[in-house]
């Protein structure tokens, strides 16, 4: 059998578990009362608190004897996270684009040549124009 | 131009940016490995191409070696559009191209689909970059996005631990 990753983002692609996450979000709720929640058998919903726990996303305490899951908002976070990181890492990017761009077309416009490659010319069958530079 | 949407509405990351040069000199700065390699890559990385196949499920592959240590980077191309329209889906890759997780995190997604449109006017290029993880429906990204603005709007007592967390993380 294959390994079963959790991650994050296969905890919340199911509506369910996202449903849990809002209620717990606001208040920690005892497994009972989030289950009352749902129109479905609870073991079914115990099975989604648990793939949800082993994702990081809710912690479960027990307190008597009760357990309370809690919401956990750290791993919450780090799924909004990964955007702020990659926003930086394409803002980056396109601060050296940006140089590139200055860079070839000052070397276009030094050598006296406009934009030879979107030209358009007759078809050259024989020569090949390999840009030796 | 204005770049605010509504919240509800936005994908996961959205940066337009304006280049002071004609769209097809931008447009193939993304389709010539040998342009790809000057610009390309972790900030002050240089990395080497291995592989660019420019076209709709062709695929780009490039190392970048820092401190030692060499990461691979993929694009898997989907539409191409010449010089207005690109799409591609990056993740992390082995030596062989196959996917892997980010190595600096568990929770950057596996995979990334990236949107670039490409307008000119008067000569200059306004590229428009939409990206989400390829696995999050619509509804899973509306999700974080009401569950990052809840958190901005702090319930009473989370908010303090949320704030709590941060400065352990910073």
């Amino acid at each position: 059998m294959m390994e079963a990753r959790r991650d994050v983002f296969q905890a919340i692609a199911d509506p369910t578990r996202r449903e849990i996450i809002n209620l717990v979000s606001q208040e920690s709720m005892n497994l009972n009362a989030i289950a009352d929640r749902f129109d479905m058998t609870r073991q079914a919903v115990s099975l989604h608190i648990k793939i949800l726990q082993e994702c990081g996303l809710i912690m479960i305490n027990q307190q008597g004897r009760e357990r309370f899951c809690e919401a956990k908002l750290t791993q919450l976070k780090e799924i909004s996270d990964w955007v702020d990181q990659y926003r930086q890492f394409w803002q980056q990017n396109f601060d050296s684009l940006d140089k590139y761009l200055q860079k070839i077309q000052s070397t276009n416009k030094s050598t006296g040549k406009p934009t030879k490659k979107s030209t358009t010319q007759s078809p050259n069958k024989s020569k090949r124009n390999k840009n030796g530079k | 131009m204005e770049s605010k949407h509504p919240t509800s509405e936005a994908p996961e990351l959205l940066i337009t940016r304006v280049f002071d040069a004609p769209k097809q000199l931008v447009f193939n700065a993304f389709a010539e490995a040998e342009a790809l390699s000057q610009w390309w890559g972790p900030p002050g990385v240089p990395i080497t191409v291995v592989q660019l196949d420019f076209r709709p499920k062709g695929s780009f592959l490039y190392k970048a070696t820092m401190q030692g240590q060499t990461a691979h980077g993929k694009f898997v191309y989907g539409q191409i559009s010449k010089y207005d329209l690109l799409e591609f889906t990056s993740s992390f890759s082995d030596e062989a191209g196959r996917t892997i997780r980010a190595p600096f995190s568990q929770q950057f997604p596996l995979e990334i689909f990236n949107r670039l449109e490409f307008s000119e006017l008067n000569g200059k290029t306004t590229i428009t970059m939409k990206g989400y993880p390829v696995n999050a429906s619509e509804a899973e990204t509306q999700f974080y996005t009401a569950m990052k603005n809840g958190m901005q709007q702090g319930f009473a007592g989370t908010f303090a631990q949320l704030d709590h967390y941060l400065s352990k993380l910073l």
